[in-house]
């Protein structure tokens, strides 16, 4: 259903993902969580992995979610949420907000099969990936997610392969809209979540959600993290709406990789003795390779 | 403990949260900070709180309001502060200063134009106050005395109320009539003004002691001091007060072709743009150069876009004098040697440099003193009142603030040390221990998250040309379009208050921050907040900040 | 009404009456004919049901999990490696209690690779809180599947109905499809307990601590435990409906004065009863106990029916790979302790890979332990493959 430009652009505080859930302070993934669940609002269900978010927002006899949530496992969210869009379907229900949550595992690894299967049969649910890089819930381990030179505990010497383009390979399997977001502009998210939700068809939004604990640095630097990654070019912010890269948000100010890095524990071993390592440079012409492919 | 549903199903109604409160080791307090403008004001206004809501609820009544309620004087200030809150704002170190003077004057016009009132805060008190002098100390102190409910009389030596505002400013600076309207506003909270009466001079201050609780001398500092030059005693030579209070009087002063000012204060100012105006070449003379000269940056700027001639360096040495009448200055060019008692370079003269300036009036706007005729209190260095630390003179019941204690100083400072007094006043009648609010600390722009802004233009007022300037007494700033202010009053960045940016309501992981029905703003829940210090982190105004748990 | 159908195309169009909202299935043979014929009966428009075409069983189980929490009457089938690859779906399945219906066509495990019939398959998740029923032959395939949608709602547990791949999905027997309306009248339309709807928020699959998780494994063992109420009452009430016997807990066969009872599952019990009645003929008595109820399983049935009998031989098509048959030590277990030592029963392995059981080496093993126990022994094992060392 179409929204106007003002429905869009307002900010949702609904609480429906709400207090109580075994969060890090200053975790990026429950506010992106919670923007998430307000932009959709109560006519919604959530299909949600194992991972961080589940562990901590599903407890008995306390889970945070106001809305109803459907978690079986680590890999199935969008199988899930695409079994449950065909019982609304046959049932003739509806219409009704899906949304799949996971995280980088499972979307882009042990989940890829399951949500590549949902986005070419075109189930009509939303997919929102929170991105934070790595393995958190099992112990901050590499993932297909995890950036040129970070450290993780399985990469303890810095990661030594790119992330995996996913906004881009959900965009080539047809799919009518895909995003890119972060939790420090929320009403860019918001928005997005709720563009998303009018469109009929599989959508994908990918959301860079930083892990104070897997990155190393205090849980107030998360809004500031994601600004940085947005002004060095290292996540670049877009929709692709029927195929077409638009509405590329552009850089303020660019910032130099470094002012990124420094913030974060996990590329602590890129500057031994304040001097960059080479990789640093490699990082750099990666930020430089997005700000020229997408015009940052 | 509750039977195990049916597959471990929950119904996520009846879910009793998880308390995380207790996971704290910080914790997020809402600290409200002095923002640098109210610390440099010199009358305390309270500038974020009335540019906010001008910027929020765009109501000039309440911005008019909150403003009046230390600044009786809006739109006089708005016209001739020297704006320290300007050179304070945080703002300045982003892009620049809000224009926080042209809002003032824009907030004060409409108050005017829109016949807006001073409300009494308490009334019905039997107690009498004596005012001296209607300047802006004395004003300002009748003011408040009037608002907590005292029976307040001012006693005006001239002829009309305003002191140095009527008598000394000139109208294209500040047009009589706002002033009127001012006082005006000002008086009908009640108080009874007197003209034409000289207390020293036409009642014995210790009538006044006698037949008021209190006392307030605000008598400023009208007392015109030349230098000491032959020829001083001509007919066409005036000291700066003299010709100041005649021209704004409405008298039409002959002064010829030539005029030259000698000083380099506020007074020189207007001394030389009054004469450009009634039509005489101008020049300033001065002993020193513009960098130590005390005027307003603002008042020079504009007297030399109006060709007023300066002439720096130079120091008259005699008037020459035909027939009793001055026709023309010998000076003395300066140099400047190591600095002198004032801080300021000493001049020294050099010998040889005499040259002949024609004049056909001149005016010695060098220096003022208060006019103690009748009035016997202690002094500092035969100079200003002494007062002590809550402003009352060396004798009992009798206070004093304003120019006559502090030196030429500005209508805002007279306006605070009214307001002090008026404090000081009510503390004295009640037998009160001078009850004096701690001031929050002051926030600076380092403490500010400035990220959500953008750089943008401030608003500028423009003058009309210097063709028509000086045609007319007329003011020389038109007013000013009051959607502008409001864009202006946006660019405010409330320093160290809340300004609803919804930030730590939208940015808190756990939902912590809820909206407070009670002061509309936002509170913390502290069952479940973890103090992970994101709302403190995105504060754009530091109202926010990590305290430790205890 | 009658009709000469191959097993599948039975299972397909009962399973279509039982109307599925939701259907999703990955194919692997031999489950390959009913999810095409399901896909037709669909496609004309005879069923209305979403019909999901997954990119793996991981995604087909995923599916009709999904549909099931969503309010959904939903169905899936699979084999061998499909069913072990949604092995964690179906854990899952049975801890949130949903009451899905799974047709297992058994087959063989890789490696090596193996597209025939054992029930390896369907054993490896033995345990994972699935009513699991074994079919006798094609006409039992298809009533089982209309009385498990039944039991599964019911009970609140998710039922695997086991059917021997080939043997009984590809073969042509008469079998007596109902009509819509006998299964409309015995069916009842789905009303889910718990799902997820906005209208009434709830949670399904939650985290559970050490605190609670042993309850949700006590309460699911018991639940499964009383599940054999429902069972024998379905099965009862189909009889009632349809007029035939079918399903149930256990069946029996020329028990009473039988010598040596055999016991067994799957359609090798067709076999088995030929067997027996030519063995009456020459005067043996042998008895069949055929356990169509494997999970739960049915241990005082069988004490009850076998309490009397010293020589047991338990013929089963799956095997533990390091201890042995499996059938036959829960067999073992039906009896108390004290009750074991005089009776035998021996374990038999057959069938393995598709490996066919002729009669010949069905009366071998009667006349191995008419003589002696045997403790484990695989059927028909051809010796001359083996090499000395493995041996």
């Amino acid at each position: 259903m179409e929204q106007s430009a003002e429905e869009l652009n307002k900010i949702e505080k609904k609480d429906l993902f709400t207090s109580g859930h075994r969060a890090c302070g200053g975790c990026g993934q429950a506010l992106a969580a919670r923007l998430v669940a307000d932009a959709s609002g109560e006519n919604t269900i959530a299909c949600v992995a194992t991972g961080c978010l589940e562990v901590f927002s599903s407890p008995y006899p306390d889970p945070s979610w106001r809305i109803p949530f459907l978690h079986s496992l680590f890999e199935n969210a969008a199988a899930v949420a695409s079994g449950v869009e065909a019982a609304y379907k046959a049932l003739n229900k509806g219409p009704i907000n899906i949304i799949a949550q996971g995280g980088d595992g499972s979307t882009a690894d042990i989940g890829f099969q399951c949500i590549s299967g949902m986005f070419e049969r075109g189930h009509n649910v939303l997919y929102v990936c929170y991105d934070n890089e790595a393995y958190m819930n099992t112990g901050v381990q590499r993932s297909s997610f995890t950036p040129l030179g970070a450290r993780t505990s399985t990469t303890p010497m810095g990661n030594k392969t790119r992330k995996k383009n996913m906004p881009l390979l959900a965009a080539d399997h047809g799919i009518p809209y895909v995003a890119t977001a972060t939790v420090d502009d929320f009403r860019d998210l918001q928005r997005k979540v709720k563009t998303a939700l009018s469109i009929e068809g599989s959508k994908y939004i990918h959301i860079l959600a930083p892990c104070p604990l897997g990155w190393g640095h205090h849980g107030e630097l998360t809004v500031k993290i994601c600004r940085l990654a947005k002004d060095t070019g290292l996540f670049p912010i877009y929709e692709i709406i029927n195929g077409k890269v638009t509405n590329v948000g552009k850089i303020r100010t660019k910032l130099p990789v470094e002012e990124y890095l420094k913030l974060q524990g996990r590329f602590k071993h890129l500057f031994k003795k304040g001097r960059p390592s080479p990789e640093v440079a490699e990082i750099q012409e990666i930020a430089n390779q997005n700000i020229e492919r997408f015009n940052l | 403990m509750e039977k195990l549903p049916l597959g471990l199903v929950i119904d996520l109604q009846q879910v009793v949260p998880y308390k995380t409160g207790s996971w704290r080791t910080l914790l997020p307090v809402n600290i409200m900070q002095t923002p640098p403008c109210t610390h440099a004001c010199p009358a305390g206004n309270d500038i974020r709180g009335f540019l906010r809501v001008l910027a929020e609820k765009e109501d000039y009544k309440e911005a008019w309001h909150v403003l009046t309620r230390t600044n009786p004087l809006p739109a006089t200030c708005g016209r001739v502060c020297p704006h320290p809150c300007e050179a304070g704002c945080n703002r300045r170190d982003f892009d620049s200063s809000v224009a926080i003077n042209n809002s003032e004057r824009c907030v004060g016009d409409y108050g005017l134009e829109h016949n807006l009132e001073h409300k009494k805060l308490v009334s019905g008190r039997n107690e009498k106050i004596a005012v001296v002098g209607s300047g802006p100390a004395g004003l300002s102190c009748a003011f408040h005395l009037a608002k907590r409910g005292f029976k307040v009389k001012i006693f005006e030596a001239s002829g009309e109320p305003g002191g140095w505002m009527r008598y000394g400013i000139p109208p294209y600076r500040l047009p009589n009539y706002i002033l009127k309207q001012e006082i005006d506003k000002i008086l009908r909270l009640g108080i009874e003004l007197e003209c034409n009466v000289k207390v020293g001079v036409n009642i014995p201050l210790d009538q006044l002691t006698r037949e008021y609780n209190a006392v307030f001398l605000g008598v400023g500092a009208q007392k015109g001091l030349g230098i000491d030059v032959p020829g001083k005693d001509a007919e066409n030579v005036y000291t700066g007060v003299d010709f100041l209070k005649q021209v704004n009087s409405g008298k039409w002063m002959e002064i010829g072709k030539d005029a030259v000012v000698i000083g380099g204060g506020n007074t020189a100012m207007d001394c030389a743009r009054v004469s450009k105006r009634l039509g005489a070449n101008v020049s300033v003379v001065y002993r020193r150069t513009r960098m130590e000269m005390p005027a307003i940056t603002a008042e020079i700027d504009e007297a030399m876009e109006e060709r007023i001639m300066f002439r720096y360096h130079t120091n008259p040495v005699k008037l020459v004098t035909d027939e009793g009448r001055v026709v023309g200055i010998l000076s003395v060019q300066m140099e400047l040697k190591e600095p002198d008692a004032s801080g300021r370079a000493r001049p020294v003269p050099i010998t040889g440099s005499e040259a002949f300036i024609p004049a056909d009036t001149v005016i010695m706007a060098t220096g003022q003193a208060v006019d103690y005729d009748g009035i016997d209190v202690q002094t500092v260095d035969s100079q200003w009142m002494y007062t002590n630390e809550h402003l009352m003179t060396s004798m009992e019941g009798v206070f004093a603030g304003g120019d006559a204690v502090v030196g030429l100083e500005t209508v805002a400072l007279a306006i605070g040390q009214g307001a002090r007094a008026a404090s000081a006043i009510e503390d004295y009648i009640e037998g009160n221990i001078e009850s004096s609010l701690a001031q929050p600390p002051v926030i600076y722009s380092r403490d500010l998250n400035t990220y959500y802004y953008q750089k943008q233009k401030p608003f500028t007022k423009e003058a009309v040309s210097i063709h028509t300037r000086l045609k007319n007494f007329r003011e020389i700033y038109p007013s000013f379009d009051t959607k502008d202010i409001i864009e202006e009053s946006k660019r405010c960045f409330s320093c160290g208050l809340c300004f609803h940016c919804n930030n730590c309501y939208m940015y808190c992981p756990d939902n912590a921050v809820k909206m407070s029905s009670s002061t509309g703003g936002f509170e913390f829940d502290l069952d479940f907040c973890k103090g992970c210090g994101l709302c403190a982190k995105e504060c754009p105004c530091h109202y926010i900040q990590m305290t430790l748990e205890k | 009404m009658l009709k000469q159908i191959e097993g599948s195309h039975a299972v397909a169009e009962c399973v279509a009456m039982c109307r599925p909202n939701v259907i999703s299935a990955y194919p692997i043979t031999p489950q390959t004919h009913i999810v095409e014929d399901l896909s037709m009966i669909v496609g004309q428009g005879k069923l209305d049901a979403e019909f999901i075409n997954v990119e793996s069983e991981f995604a087909a189980a995923s599916v009709v999990l999904g549909a099931s929490a969503a309010g959904a009457r939903a169905y899936s089938a699979t084999s061998s490696q499909g069913l072990l690859l949604m092995c964690e779906v179906i854990y899952c399945i049975a801890g949130m209690r949903l009451p899905i219906v799974l047709t297992c066509a058994n087959r063989a495990i890789s490696a090596p690779l193996s597209i025939w019939n054992d029930q390896q398959d369907s054993m490896a998740l033995r345990d994972a809180g699935w009513i699991q029923l074994h079919a006798e032959d094609n006409q039992e395939a298809a009533d089982l599947h209309i009385q498990a949608f039944k039991i599964a709602e019911q009970t609140s547990l998710p039922v695997m109905v086991c059917m021997d791949g080939f043997i009984l999905t590809h073969a042509y027997e008469p079998v007596d499809i109902p009509e819509p309306k006998q299964v409309d009248h015995f069916l009842p339309p789905y009303a889910p307990k718990n799902i997820v709807d906005p209208r009434s928020p709830k949670g399904i699959g939650l985290f559970a601590d050490p605190r609670f998780y042993l309850e949700t494994r006590y309460i699911l063992h018991r639940a499964m435990e009383k599940s054999e109420e429902t069972i024998k009452a379905v099965s009862a009430d189909f009889a009632k409906t349809f007029g035939r016997n079918s399903g149930g807990f256990i069946k029996t066969y020329k028990l009473e004065d039988a010598n040596l009872v055999i016991v067994s599952m799957g359609s090798v019990v067709g076999t088995i009863k030929e067997l027996i009645d030519q063995m009456e003929e020459e005067g043996k008595k042998v008895g069949l106990v055929q356990i169509c109820s494997y999970r739960p399983f049915p241990r005082h049935e069988i004490y009850n029916v076998l309490k009397d009998k010293m020589n047991i031989v338990v013929l089963e098509k799956s095997v533990s790979l390091g201890r042995g048959g499996i059938l036959a030590s829960d067999v073992r277990w039906s009896f108390p302790r004290a009750e074991k030592r005089d009776r035998n029963i021996s374990s038999f392995i057959a069938g393995l890979g598709g490996r066919n059981i002729p009669m010949d080496d069905l009366r071998y093993m009667v006349e191995k332990v008419e003589k002696e126990p045997v403790e484990l022994e695989f059927l028909g094992l051809k010796k001359e493959l083996i090499s000395g060392k493995d041996l």
